[in-house]
Order: C-alpha cells, then sequence, then structure tokens
C-alpha cells in the first residue's frame, strides 16, 4: 500500500492518531465516575467490596488464618497469681499481658526484675507509695508517661517504623501516651513491630477516689505537649503555682522535646473520665493523645490495675466493680482522618510536620476514615475488644468517645442501662434501658449490661454484635465490614481457640489486606505522583500535536479554496 | 492488649535477666549501679544493669571475640545525651558525637550523660552474638541520669551501627557509627557525616500551577508543530 501523498490526507491520518493517543494518555483516574465503574467491570476489576457471601451455610463458619488468633504459648488466657495479684481468666485470642498488670496492680517499684522484664516496663513507671488512710491500700500513686510516635517515617526507610496495624495492613501515623518502658521500641531488632505497650489507644489509667495521684509526662516525642486531665478533679495551678491544667493558652507553657512535668491532683470524686493533650488539640487528639481516666470509689483494700493496656477487659477489678458487677470493660471509640498524619511519613522536618498538624491539615475538610474501640477495628477487634460473657451475669462497661464524630452505640440482642453521664450519676428514675445509645464527643457513659434472659436485658446466648449504628462507624476506609465492630460473645460460643464460633461467612478474608485496599479506579480523588505528572505532559504533546493538524487542515483548505477562487 | 510475639521478647529479656540474675539483683540492692559494676565483673564478663538510673547490657570487659588475640587499646568515650545536642536545626536529638572510631580488638567505655529529662539510650547493633546476645551492647539512661558499660569489638574493620531506639529519636538526629579500623564504609544519615538515604518527598506544585504548565506545553507542542504555518499565516496577514 503507498503511503497517501495528498498533505490533507497525511494530516488527517496523524490528526487521527494524535487524538487516539491523547484518549490513551488521559489518565484514568480522571474518567467519569459511571466510564471507570464500566471498564472495571469490563476489565474485571474486583468490584465485590461488599464483602457479601452468597453461599449459605448453617454450619460454624472456619478457615481462620493461623495468625488471626495465634495459639497462647506463654499462657497469658488462663487465671494465674503473679506476684501474689489474682489475675482472672480472659480467654479471648489476644489478652492483656498478666505480668504487666501485676507490675501496674503493685506498683513497678514492688516487684521483681523478672516481672518487669517480661512486661517490658521501667522500674518507675508506676510507683505505689504510702497507705496514707491505713486502709490496706497504696494512696500514692506516681504514673509516668511518655509520647510515642506509631507508623511514624524515616528518613531510611519507606516502611514506616514502630508499626501498630489497626486492621489488616492499615497504619495510620499516630502519636499516643504510652507507660514509661525500656529498651527497643519494636518487638526486637529484625521486626519493625512496635512491642506492646506501645499502642493505640493511651492507656486507660485507673486510680482511687482521694488518692495522691502523680502523673509524669515525659516528653520523648519530637513536638510538644501537655496533658489535659478532662472531667477529673484537679486543681487550675499546683502547689507550686505551675499550671495543672496541661491548658498552653491559659494555664502553661507546652512542654518541649526532652523536658518533664508532673501534673498532681486528689481527686474528691469517682466517675469514667479521660485525658488528652491539649497543645493543638483539634489534630493532636485525634493523632491518639487520647486516653480513659478512671477514678474507683474509695474502698479498703482496694486492688487496682493502675493501667490498663489497650483498655478492654479489665482483669484485676476494684473492690467496688467485685461487690456490683462480675465484669468489667473499658471500651475507648475513637475515629482517624488518615491524612492527618500522613505527613510525619512524607516528612522527616519537624517544622513541616508541626506546620501541617497546626495548620495545613484543614479540619474543616476533615474525613475521618477510619473508626476504632481499643484503638483496634474489625476484624481485630475480634482478637482483643470481645465482650466475653456469660447467662446472668453483670458487666459494667465504661464507655469513652474521644473521636471528633458522635457513636451511636448499638448492642444486638441486649437493651443496656445507663447509669452515668460523664462520671456521673443519673438520678434515680433517670437511668434508663436502651440499645442504641448517643455518644457526643468527648463524652463517657457508664452502663450495665446484664445477661439475665428476660426477653429485655438480653434475648439469650449467642454472638451479638455491638458497634456504632452509624455506617461510616463500622467500615474500615470506607469498606464494610471494619470500623468499630465488635461483639458480645456468651462463653458456649467461645472456641477453645479464643475465637467466636459463628454461623455466617467465613472471617478469614477480612484478615487480607487486599480486602480494605480500595481499587484504584474506584478511588475518587488523585494524587499528583511523579508518573502522572509526566503522563499529563505527554498528553498535552499529543494534544498539541492533534491542534496543530487541525490548524494544518483548515489552512490546506482554505488554501484549495483561495487557489480554486482564484483561478 | 498485648500480642504474644511480644511475650517471647520478654521472655528473651527475663531469659538473659535470669541469667544474669545474680547481677540484677547485686545491681539492684547495691542502688548506686555503678558500684555494682565494680563489685560483680559477674561470670562470661557480663553485666547487667537494670534500675531507675537506667539499664546496661550485655556490658563485657573481658571476654575476647574469637579473632582477638589481646586487648589493643582501652578507650573510653564520654557522650552526652538530649536535645542540646542535636546536630542540625532540622534534627531535634542528638549525641556529642556522632562517630566513633576505635582500634580492632579494644575495649571501649562508654560513659552515657543524658542531659535531658526523658529516657535515651546508646545502642550499638552487630557485635557477635556468641558474647552479646541478640548481638547487642545496649545503655539507657534515665533522665538526668549517667550510666556505663564496656564492650570488645573484634578484629573485622567494620561499621557498626549506634542508635536511641525510642520512636522517632533515631530519625530525628539520635544516631551515630562506631567504625573499628578504617570501618566498612558510611551508614546512611549519620548526622554530619552522611545524606539521608530517602530526601523528603518533594513538594508538588498545586493545582493550578499544573494546569498553567499544561496549558504552556500545549501552546509549545502546537507552536514547535505549525511553526512555518504560523509565521505563513502572518506573513498572508500582512
Amino acid at each position: 500500500m503507498r503511503f497517501p501523498t495528498t498533505p490533507l490526507l497525511r494530516t488527517a491520518i496523524l490528526l487521527v492518531l494524535a487524538l487516539l493517543a491523547s484518549a490513551l494518555l488521559y489518565p484514568p483516574q480522571w474518567y467519569p465516575l459511571q466510564l471507570r465503574f464500566e471498564l472495571g467491570r469490563l476489565l474485571g476489576v474486583p468490584q465485590d467490596i461488599s464483602g457479601v457471601e452468597t453461599a449459605a451455610s448453617n454450619s460454624p463458619a472456619t478457615a481462620l488464618p493461623e495468625e488471626a488468633c495465634p495459639q497462647d504459648l506463654p499462657g497469658w488466657r488462663q487465671e494465674q497469681v503473679i506476684e501474689g495479684v489474682s489475675i482472672a481468666a480472659s480467654l479471648g485470642c489476644l489478652p492483656d499481658n498478666p505480668y504487666a498488670i501485676a507490675a501496674f496492680v503493685k506498683g513497678t517499684n514492688n516487684v521483681s526484675t523478672e516481672t518487669l522484664l517480661l512486661a517490658g516496663l521501667a522500674p518507675d513507671a508506676v510507683v505505689k507509695g504510702a497507705d496514707l488512710d491505713g486502709d490496706g491500700d497504696a494512696d500514692e500513686i506516681h504514673i509516668r508517661l511518655e509520647v510515642v510516635e506509631l507508623n511514624g517515617g524515616s528518613p531510611d526507610s519507606l516502611e514506616p517504623t514502630a508499626q501498630f496495624e489497626i486492621a489488616p495492613g492499615i497504619k495510620p501515623a499516630l502519636w499516643v501516651f504510652a507507660p514509661k518502658s525500656f529498651g527497643m521500641a519494636t518487638e526486637n531488632f529484625e521486626s519493625d513491630q512496635a512491642m506492646p505497650l506501645l499502642r493505640l489507644p493511651s492507656p486507660a489509667i485507673r486510680v482511687e477516689q482521694g488518692d495522691r495521684v502523680k502523673v509524669t509526662l515525659e516528653n520523648t516525642h519530637y513536638l510538644p505537649h501537655t496533658i489535659h486531665f478532662h472531667g477529673v478533679d484537679h486543681p487550675w495551678l499546683d502547689a507550686n503555682g505551675q499550671g495543672n491544667d496541661g491548658v498552653p493558652i491559659s494555664s502553661e507553657m507546652p512542654l518541649l522535646p526532652g523536658e518533664a512535668r508532673t501534673y498532681e491532683f486528689t481527686p474528691r470524686n469517682s466517675g469514667t473520665l479521660f485525658y488528652h493533650c491539649h497543645v493543638q488539640p483539634q489534630a493532636h487528639v485525634l493523632m491518639g493523645l487520647q486516653g480513659m481516666f478512671i477514678i474507683e470509689e474509695q474502698r479498703a483494700d482496694n486492688t487496682l490495675q493502675t493501667l490498663n493496656i489497650g483498655a478492654g477487659h479489665v482483669r484485676v477489678r476494684s473492690a467496688d466493680s467485685r461487690e456490683h458487677y462480675d465484669e468489667e470493660f473499658d471500651l475507648h471509640y475513637t475515629d482517624i482522618d488518615s491524612r492527618l498524619g500522613s505527613v510525619v511519613q512524607s516528612s522527616n522536618q519537624p517544622a513541616t510536620i508541626r506546620q501541617w498538624i497546626e495548620g495545613g491539615y484543614d479540619l474543616q475538610t476533615a474525613n475521618s476514615d477510619l473508626y476504632t474501640l481499643n484503638g483496634r477495628a474489625f476484624p481485630y477487634t475480634f482478637r482483643e475488644s470481645l465482650l466475653l460473657t456469660r447467662p446472668d451475669s453483670r458487666n459494667r462497661l465504661r464507655v469513652l468517645n474521644a473521636g471528633s464524630q458522635g457513636v451511636a452505640l448499638h448492642t444486638h440482642g441486649h437493651k443496656a442501662r445507663v447509669t452515668h453521664y460523664d462520671g456521673v450519676e443519673l438520678a434515680p428514675g433517670a437511668s434508663y434501658l436502651r440499645d442504641v445509645f448517643w455518644i457526643a464527643s468527648g463524652q463517657r457513659l457508664d452502663l450495665t449490661l446484664s445477661t439475665h434472659n428476660d426477653g429485655i436485658h438480653s434475648y439469650g446466648s449467642g454472638v451479638w454484635l455491638l458497634h456504632d449504628h452509624q455506617g461510616r462507624g463500622v467500615m474500615n476506609n470506607g469498606i464494610a465490614p471494619g470500623g468499630n465492630v465488635s461483639a458480645i460473645v456468651y462463653e458456649e460460643y467461645l472456641g477453645d481457640n479464643g475465637w467466636p464460633i459463628t454461623y455466617g461467612e467465613a472471617l478469614g478474608k477480612f484478615f487480607d489486606a487486599s480486602f480494605y485496599t480500595r481499587a484504584p479506579e474506584v478511588e475518587a480523588s488523585w494524587q499528583l505522583t511523579p508518573w502522572l505528572l509526566i503522563r499529563l505532559a505527554l498528553l498535552m504533546l499529543t494534544l498539541g500535536l492533534a491542534l496543530a493538524c487541525l490548524l494544518r487542515l483548515v489552512m490546506l483548505v482554505t488554501e484549495n479554496n483561495s487557489t480554486r477562487s482564484g483561478s | 492488649m498485648n500480642t504474644r510475639i511480644a511475650g517471647w521478647k520478654g521472655l528473651g529479656f527475663a531469659a538473659l535477666a535470669l541469667l544474669l540474675a545474680g547481677l540484677a539483683l547485686a545491681a539492684e540492692e547495691a542502688g548506686d549501679s555503678h558500684q555494682a559494676h565494680a563489685r560483680n565483673p559477674g561470670h562470661d564478663g557480663h553485666q547487667m544493669q537494670f534500675d531507675r538510673q537506667g539499664m546496661v547490657m550485655n556490658s563485657n570487659s573481658t571476654e575476647l571475640p574469637l579473632n582477638c588475640q589481646q586487648l589493643t587499646e582501652d578507650v573510653h568515650f564520654t557522650v552526652y545525651a538530649g536535645t542540646a545536642h542535636a546536630f542540625s536545626a532540622g534534627q531535634v536529638f542528638g549525641y556529642s558525637q556522632h562517630e566513633f572510631s576505635v582500634s580492632p580488638c579494644s575495649r571501649v567505655t562508654v560513659h552515657l550523660v543524658n542531659e535531658d529529662q526523658v529516657r535515651h539510650q546508646w545502642m550499638l547493633h552487630g557485635l557477635p552474638r556468641y558474647l552479646y546476645p541478640q548481638g547487642m551492647f545496649h545503655l539507657e539512661a534515665a533522665g538526668g541520669q549517667t550510666v556505663m558499660g564496656s564492650f570488645i569489638v573484634p578484629a573485622d574493620a567494620a561499621t557498626y551501627l549506634v542508635h536511641c531506639d525510642i520512636t522517632q529519636h533515631m530519625e530525628k538526629g539520635m544516631k551515630a557509627q562506631l567504625l573499628v579500623g578504617k570501618g566498612n564504609g558510611n551508614l546512611w544519615s549519620i548526622p554530619g557525616v552522611s545524606e539521608n538515604f530517602l530526601a523528603d518527598q518533594e513538594q508538588l506544585p498545586d493545582r493550578w500551577l499544573l494546569w498553567l504548565a499544561m496549558a504552556g506545553i500545549l501552546l509549545l507542542a502546537v507552536s514547535l508543530a505549525r511553526w512555518r504555518v504560523l509565521q505563513r499565516l502572518l506573513q498572508t496577514e500582512k
């Protein structure tokens, strides 16, 4: 075939080629949504992100990957006595380290070096002093907290440092308060997983009414921080006239990196309260610098687990809790916009990080994409935050919502009774039964969950979900099931391996990071990557070529016309 | 709630502690760890401290690595650690020196003086595991405290990583290297010695800049392709 010689035809062909190239170079992320959807279907991009399985099953769901619920090799689940402290059984997959619990109950100054080493705690993490009122328990409590960055960046690696997974593959940058520890921040030198004391949420703190409490913040982080004890009875200034409220714009200067400051108070009232950083709180609190602060009723021989790492099941309960309840659980809800902390993974410059966190990031346009219960999202909530119970028991739930969104907490199969709001007991007759509780941002609720099967308090044994009834709260990165979904599990429905016996779809697939990865074709937003820039430049070149061809075509036609008319 | 791998880490530490139990207890009771060190050289020459002053792990002042015939020299370093020693404005933490040079088979004694009010570490990795569990020598000083310990380096020229493993302390400047002999190259991102492996992710332009650039390229493409045509157009205009 001969190449067309007519300039007109040549230009037309070039025009078509240039247009074709432009169409191919046009970035797919800019296609209209409908087109992307259709293309995705045509090209076989996984669209099944709903998690729906059609096959019905009436036998227990199995096929759980090994790592989802590892064997209890160290023997942490069973009831045991360490350092003379009786620690209740906690039969879920990943119970709290009983050595750490023993150290928190007796004080890290009153246990053996071996226990401290097994707990990972510094000798002065929780120091318990004199029994001031002579009622059999220590009343001088000194807690030391450090500030830890999880999933942080590194100038030497693309992988985050001191990793903490909220759900499979989901590692947003976080700042948390952590008990003073020792040694490596990771599980070992080869590992990039944070050691277990370093995690979301910041530990739940428990003291007794009337205790002389000291909390020393040792700022190990590279930005300034403080602690504000929200709802906790504390003087605005301490005895030395130093700020004690943790608020930079009113009570004190922020605590700089490498510095330590001690907050002191003697709380007069009991209740479920809250503590958080108050430096640029709109951002620092949502980075994870938030925890539960519980003041237990004054009793003789009160045993308190001063810190509850990762909140959740309380294995050593207070005297009051033992009198009135069979089990106690700390439930700490929060939400995260992973965009907020993203800067610490892309920059190693504290100035750049601070600029973004404290202003560059616009909270007005924030959109939380992760919703956690006790620092994890489903399916990880099933390994460590199940409410394990048995018929006819009374369970005390202390609930904090420290996130930016409200939580509509729904109990399947149960109506719980709310007894306290923000640590204050409701008047007799004002306490009510409900199956959805609205918990505003920063609010605390004390719930009594009875498992008496009377058709109101409980509908009987089972694996009953416990979750935020708002759709966004049960998603990871917009994909369900995720978020703060957990469950109330009766002991007969708990397998020997610590995993609940369920009859629905197999849960193994949720332990795959790819399940919570959004297919890029479905991703609505786009980012300026170098590759996209090159693609756009090429697109403009081909478009330019097309335009030039068009121009030439027009010229040729007009020339032809003019020659024709001229002749 | 804790993951169980951590249990193993804990068990590892515990095993170590038991191995050195007498020493650990002696150090605890003695209160003053320096005295404990002096009085308890310990079997295998290993020493351990774990108290409110800090932690010393795998200190060894007597056992020679297999490829050393004898000690060549006794080196002492006093290292000051804290925010005051951040090497540059972009860093927050640092040591008074970020590079240490010693000759092969020398005994290195480090005094770690922590000038901050929070913990800091001087942790060295990569030593022979038959002498140093996990290949690690570890000094950790609580706020305002000083700890000291010794180790004996092997004969081969090598570069060892020294850092503080508290989250983000190494990343924000508490990273150093110890050269035995000539070493075997520099590690990345040693303050004052070597560059970062990764630069901060470059700031990409604002979107309006992108549109402008795209329009520019478009115009350029058109004009390059049709320069002569344009010229002719202009001429015809005349």
